[in-house]
């Protein structure tokens, strides 16, 4: 709660900027559309046209609270209009990826550490894997699997698994590999296995990596199940909000939908946050 | 289907429990999103044409990140909504679509500039910055410069392509002097947007003589000799013709229905009535069939592309009269 | 079924191969065979599935095709390259790297930004890509500055949060040693906290080559000149020439590890004293 102060201020500073913003990007809109309408703006005049264009180039914060509170508050969960329905089924989708990606990266970051060939030859491949751009071969994973029979969450899902396992597995076998020597000699004159090494040793020490890299993932595993909505036909998900708001030009609903998916990752890698302070505390390794 | 989908789907399929249905199973796959520019399947489908030919029709709606041609492809779907010159050129790239109706007589398709961008003719376009859609729709306007003899490269003798997003913003917000629209959708954004037909210079595809067909049914080549697919299709297409010209009397209805049936609900009441009264004004005059004349000045405008052609020979066996013949009469 | 065989049976090799490789002690080469024996059995793998199971070449094609494709197009891939990597990647990735090593360094001194601003910078590095591409778009033009700006929005997070990490891992031991040293905080920060944050620092800025190059391709899909990687990837699925799009995607690949390596290698010079650099 002590951060409740400064976290209102830098909302507050930031919120002003925005209104600030506001002002300056949807001031050519304004000037032109008097100019054709043949009049001429008071500042005043201006100010307030700026912050009620119907599309602005930046809406303004009252415009996008206004449409985010009529499609969560005023709607019904289950409309298809509801932002909280399409949220469920863009949750649905991360949660599954995430879970995916995290089993994935783990799985890939202990059979790099321990096994010499796959340290060598599937690392730099892992690095690759994601410099192919998913939202150019998506559509083409989500043609494939519909031709397989598989449909629905599970491709998306795929997508989603695909962006978040990278960051696992680099932070993991970072983390895998951080005890040093000192310990590890240690662990030998205790007559250590290579298992319970790695079950008091490596895996312990590997936690703050380990949370560092969840956090990310989750953000990327969100990133991933929005991308994936898109081949599907854009039709229910806050991606397809998104896009149907790019689509018809309609900024403030793009605005609503970002927001909301921002406050989703937020909420996410906040609760991450969480269980990362709880379990560094037990463990003793508090930062 | 090929050999690995076939092997592979006989595996899913059997893994899977399923219901006997009493009628037959069709996928249609939109061009697009749902919206009024398919509105005569909405409502074949909403009121029971479908149905009444024993028929039980998914329709899977479009976007920006789906090629109706690689989902046929792919077997995600039986039939597709897709745009001639799209089409051909799959063709020409080894996947053999065949044409079998051809809703959409004229084509809705121009250019709309800002007058104050010093647009009053086309002779005005050197030098200025367009916009164009890609994804299967630069065909009818590469077609288009070449006509004019204007590079698309850029520079002080040719136009600056811009590859634009979906709405039309680049024009409100002059980045473009130009940006491609459809009569029915883009335009009407441009109008919502404050602009007012005074304030821009239109130049309609068909009015400027490099139409292409738009809005097309096509299948693929091997769905047409299995007999019991080939008589699927002729019901489906007389449903659909059906729901055409019911759309056609009726738009706000029709528009109601394809709003009921928007899965993301970001559709608006008077957008899409709006637009499915400029649809009616593209499928009137025609009654599904293709009409060979039509076919040929799209191939012509379509093989006329200068040095860089969308085809670099005419088509063989891409449209047939077969399926039509038996629905209409 | 004979080209599903001939797969199975170059990969059983190649895994062998790579076994007995890895088994040698470790050297440059047997460090650059290892990957690249993998990878090619890889393809292998595909050009056999691809040709056993007679995939249409329009779903996916064989890597032969690509390579021939690959070859005859080098102009294209070369223009395209220096737009997307060169002028909207490489600028995006410095400035984002330096907005985010100021702003962390800003959190560090200031107790009251970092409980203020980390929280609300977790809320706004969760604001999805996809939507802020084409309003970056709407704001920044259409060529490389917007691109710029989404690389910089997308790699702002990861190394923010990877610098702030790193600067809380030195300990209270060592801190304390500076201070008996009457080291100031700029000593102390230039001394032992930054060095010491140098292997967490690097896992964020590795992170971020993938996320520029990514950013980049993503940003050009919503509108671009006529010109780029994305631009390309996205036309050429409309128009079904999936050959060019796996070309560019290797080109994207190719880049984005070499960038990845480049950075790898610089964090081996800099961090050859933390011990994953030394098992």
């Amino acid at each position: 709660m002590r951060n409740l102060l400064p976290v209102l201020t830098v909302v507050a500073a930031l919120i002003v900027l925005w209104y600030g913003a506001a002002v300056w990007l949807n001031t050519p809109w304004a000037y032109d559309k008097a100019q054709r309408a043949g009049v001429e703006l008071s500042t005043t005049e201006l100010i307030k046209d700026t912050w009620s264009q119907k599309k602005p180039k930046l809406p303004a914060p009252h415009q996008v609270t206004r449409e985010i509170w009529k499609t969560t508050v005023e709607k019904k969960i289950t409309s298809k209009r509801s932002l909280i329905y399409h949220s469920w089924v863009t949750l649905s989708a991360t949660l599954l990826g995430f879970a995916l990606g995290t089993v994935l990266g783990i799985a890939l970051a202990v059979g790099i550490v321990f096994n010499r060939t796959m340290d060598m030859s599937v690392m730099p491949w892992v690095i690759t894997s994601q410099t192919i751009p998913i939202l150019a071969i998506a559509p083409m994973i989500i043609v494939v699997l519909n031709a397989v029979g598989i449909q629905g969450l599970l491709p998306k899902a795929i997508i989603s698994m695909y962006l978040s396992f990278f960051p696992v597995v680099v932070g993991m076998v970072k983390g895998l590999r951080s005890p040093d020597h000192m310990q590890l000699d240690q662990m030998r004159t205790w007559h250590a296995s290579a298992a319970q090494t790695f079950w008091r040793l490596r895996l312990p020490s590997s936690m703050p990596y380990l949370f560092t890299s969840l956090k990310i993932a989750m953000a990327a595993a969100i990133v991933g199940a929005i991308v994936g909505e898109l081949p599907t036909g854009a039709v229910a998900g806050l991606g397809a909000r998104l896009l149907a708001g790019s689509y018809y030009g309609q900024t403030i609903q793009i605005w609503s939908a970002l927001l909301v998916a921002a406050a989703l990752a937020a909420t996410l890698v906040a609760i991450i946050g969480l269980i990362q302070r709880i379990v560094l505390n037990r463990m003793g390794m508090a930062q | 289907m090929t050999q690995f989908t076939k092997w592979i789907s006989a595996a899913a399929l059997g893994a899977m429990a399923s219901m006997a249905h009493a009628a037959d199973d069709l996928t249609l796959q939109l061009k697009w999103v749902t919206q009024a520019q398919f509105g005569g399947y909405y409502v074949a489908l909403d009121k029971g044409f479908y149905e009444e030919e024993g028929l039980n029709v998914t329709i899977k709606p479009g976007g920006p990140d789906i090629a109706p041609t690689q989902v046929l492809a792919g077997g995600g779907a039986d039939v597709t909504v897709e745009w001639m010159p799209a089409a051909l050129a799959a063709r020409e790239k080894g996947l053999p679509m065949v044409n079998i109706a051809q809703p959409f007589k004229s084509s809705g398709m121009m250019l709309t500039c800002r007058k104050d961008a010093g647009i009053s003719s086309t002779d005005d376009f050197v030098g200025k910055t367009l916009g164009v859609w890609f994804f299967g729709n630069e065909f009818p306007f590469l077609s288009w410069m070449s006509k004019l003899g204007l590079s698309t490269e850029g520079g002080d003798d040719g136009v600056t392509v811009l590859k634009q997003g979906f709405n039309v913003d680049p024009l409100l917000q002059k980045q473009a002097a130009c940006v491609s629209t459809m009569t029915y959708n883009e335009y009407w954004q441009v109008i919502d947007a404050g602009l007012t037909p005074d304030d821009l210079m239109v130049f309609k595809y068909e009015d400027q003589g490099v139409a292409t067909l738009e809005d097309g049914l096509y299948v693929l080549e091997d769905a047409l000799a299995d007999p019991a697919m080939e008589d699927k299709l002729v019901r489906f297409v007389r449903a659909s013709m059906k729901g055409w010209k019911y759309a056609e009397a009726n738009p706000d209805e029709a528009a109601d229905i394809v709003l009921e049936n928007d899965a993301s609900g970001a559709q608006t009441e008077e957008y899409q009535q709006r637009m499915m009264r400029e649809i009616a004004k593209l499928t009137a005059g025609s009654n599904g069939a293709l009409v060979e004349a039509d076919y040929q000045r799209t191939v012509e405008s379509l093989l006329s592309g200068g040095s860089d052609p969308v085809i670099t020979k005419a088509p063989e066996g891409a449209w047939t009269h077969a399926i039509t013949d038996q629905a209409l009469n | 079924m004979s080209w599903l065989i001939a797969g199975a049976l170059l990969w059983a090799l190649g895994w062998y191969v790579n076994v007995r490789l890895a088994s040698l002690p470790k050297s440059r080469l047997t460090s650059l065979l290892v990957p690249i024996i993998f990878g090619v059995t890889l393809i292998i793998i595909w050009e056999s599935v691809v040709r056993g199971f007679e995939i249409q070449q329009v779903l996916l094609p064989a890597p032969s095709v690509i390579a021939a494709r690959f070859a005859t197009s080098t102009s294209i891939l070369w223009q395209d390259w220096v737009q997307t990597v060169l002028k909207g990647m490489m600028s995006g990735y410095i400035i984002g790297c330096l907005a985010a090593f100021a702003t962390a360094l800003a959190v560090d001194r200031f107790a009251f930004l970092q409980r203020g601003l980390l929280p609300v910078g977790n809320f706004a590095a969760a604001l999805p890509i996809i939507g802020m591409a084409p309003i970056l778009v709407m704001w920044f033009g259409f060529d490389w500055q917007s691109k710029a700006a989404v690389v910089v929005v997308m790699i702002f997070f990861p190394i923010l949060v990877n610098t702030v990490q790193g600067l809380a891992a030195s300990d209270a031991m060592q801190r304390d040693l500076m201070r008996t040293y009457a080291a100031g905080y700029w000593k102390t920060l230039f001394k032992l906290r930054l060095p010491m944050a140098l292997p967490l620092i690097f896992n964020g800025l590795k992170i971020a080559t993938t996320l520029a190059l990514i950013g980049a391709i993503v940003a050009e899909f919503f509108g671009s000149p006529i010109r780029g990687m994305g631009f390309r990837i996205s036309t050429s699925v409309g128009q079904l020439a999936l050959d060019l799009v796996w070309a560019e995607i290797v080109v994207a690949a190719i880049t984005g590890s070499l960038f990845y390596g480049a950075v790898a290698l610089l964090e081996r010079k800099c961090t050859f004293w933390h011990p994953s650099q030394r098992s």
